[in-house]
């Protein structure tokens, strides 16, 4: 079993330790049963604002170095990201719709900048595609990453600058706002989905080695003709 | 040329093909004012929600078509001119500059035409003393939204569907000026401070002036 493949497996492990103390945790009085949700919710975007700020690190670093490891680095991080945000905004939308009464509240001002952000990486990820050439699309996207990463304290703390429906973090400096049980629970799957995150990244990485690999070395019929590249097409 | 001198120079070559090409008032201008036009016709003949959605739709539709402002014909470099800018010995940093100056003063004049021409379709119910902050808004705004399509500019430089993607990239990343320019009269209707919006403004035009400067030369370089 080589390691990747046991980093996902105790990342399983991980993940289903957290659900069972999600489970297994006391509910809020008001929420009920859904108030487990915010177990794994709020863990999905706090992986979310990680893959993005590591997005962000590997940019600079390949704007500093220009080694293609930190490309590969951006790039799995914001698909990750954009994974996350994903969950963590559906996940949050199923809260809602069960307490607020509604999936999509216009007075929550972190669900609607969480979705802008969303777009952010979406782009990011769009201009890679649109780019074939690799180190161009290394330095274009490296840029792009670095400025991005703007948008992720503007969504912390939209909480704080807006009179909005959602509330500000339970776990701060001076204390945590909720019972010790649902404290651990929280914690453990910040834990467990961190690990998953991590493992996902190791697994995105060793793949995209894999695909550089067979682009480099693979040899395939019809090389021989060396088709000409977009950018001179556009340029004729 | 110093810095200055060669972003002056950038911005006034910039403004003269603007000026032959004029992409942006014989296009993007009316083409605007037709979206606000539309956009009551959409709603029907709601006088008090079309007076009410004024500032918003104001706001949406500058943000957006200021984006066509920012990607203009005229801030598109070829690659023989790129290339002449290199040999000339350009500096990077000044260009970005210079584009950024040449893109804020047709910017800053698009969002007040569209300012105006909000007031006078909508009719919106605007609070005593409106017009200087909201001015100062309208100007901070428009600077970074110049600076930003600037850099999603260089970014898709060259790229088939260059227009489409760098409007993807701007439009959420601009998400911190619709804020700061929306929230300047809606604080000021609330009777509430503006200077929060404001500096969040400002913060935002200087980090993107401070990126655009610092990332020149990467730039230059990804647009090849």
């Amino acid at each position: 079993m080589n390691r990747v493949r046991i980093l996902l497996v105790t990342a399983a492990i991980a993940v289903g330790i957290g659900l069972w103390f999600a489970f297994t945790a006391p509910v809020d009085r008001l929420q009920g049963e859904f108030s487990r949700i915010v177990n794994i919710h709020a863990p999905f975007l706090w992986v979310a604002f990680l893959a993005f700020g590591v997005t962000a690190l590997a940019s600079i670093m390949w704007l500093v170095k220009k080694t293609r490891g930190w490309d590969r680095l951006g790039e799995a991080s914001a698909e990750l990201g954009v994974v996350f945000t994903v969950a963590g905004l559906f996940t949050g939308m199923v809260w809602g719709q069960a307490v607020w009464g509604r999936a999509w509240d216009w007075g929550d001002a972190r669900l609607a900048t969480t979705a802008v952000m969303l777009f952010v990486y979406v782009g990011y990820l769009a201009l890679r595609r649109a780019t074939p050439d690799p180190e161009m699309r290394a330095r274009r996207s490296a840029i792009l990453g670095a400025v991005a990463v703007v948008q992720v304290p503007l969504v912390y703390f939209s909480v704080y600058m807006f009179r909005t429906l959602h509330q500000t973090p339970s776990i701060r400096p001076d204390g945590a706002t909720m019972p010790e049980e649902m404290l651990v629970a929280l914690l453990v799957n910040f834990l467990a989905i961190t690990y998953l995150y991590f493992a996902l990244l190791m697994a995105r990485l060793y793949v995209a080695r894999a695909e550089e690999a067979v682009m480099v070395d693979g040899s395939l019929a019809g090389d021989a003709v060396k088709p000409p590249r977009l950018s001179e097409v556009e340029d004729v | 040329m110093s810095f200055w001198d060669q972003a002056l120079e950038i911005a006034r070559v910039d403004l003269r093909i603007e000026r032959r090409v004029g992409d942006v008032l014989r296009i993007i201008l009316p083409f605007a004012v037709v979206a606000l036009l539309v956009f009551p016709l959409a709603l029907g003949v709601d006088l008090s929600a079309i007076s009410r959605l004024g500032p918003a739709v104001f706001w949406a539709i500058g943000i957006l078509f200021g984006m066509q402002v920012a990607l203009r014909q005229a801030a598109n470099d070829r690659t023989e001119r790129r290339d002449l800018y290199s040999l000339l010995g350009l500096d990077p940093a000044a260009r970005f500059a210079g584009r950024s100056l040449s893109g804020s003063v047709l910017m800053i004049g698009f969002l007040a035409v569209l300012l105006v021409a909000t007031v006078i379709l909508y009719g919106p119910d605007l609070p005593a003393g409106w017009p200087g902050p909201v001015l100062i808004g309208l100007v901070l705004t428009g600077i970074g939204l110049t600076e930003l399509g600037t850099l999603a500019g260089e970014v898709t430089a060259g790229l088939r569907n260059r227009t489409a993607l760098a409007s993807l990239i701007v439009a959420p990343l601009a998400l911190p000026l619709v804020i700061g320019g929306s929230q300047t009269l809606e604080s000021l209707a609330r009777d509430a401070g503006i200077l929060p919006w404001l500096l969040l403004l400002v913060a935002t035009d200087l980090a993107l002036a401070v990126a655009g400067v610092a990332l020149a030369r990467p730039l230059e370089e990804a647009s090849r």
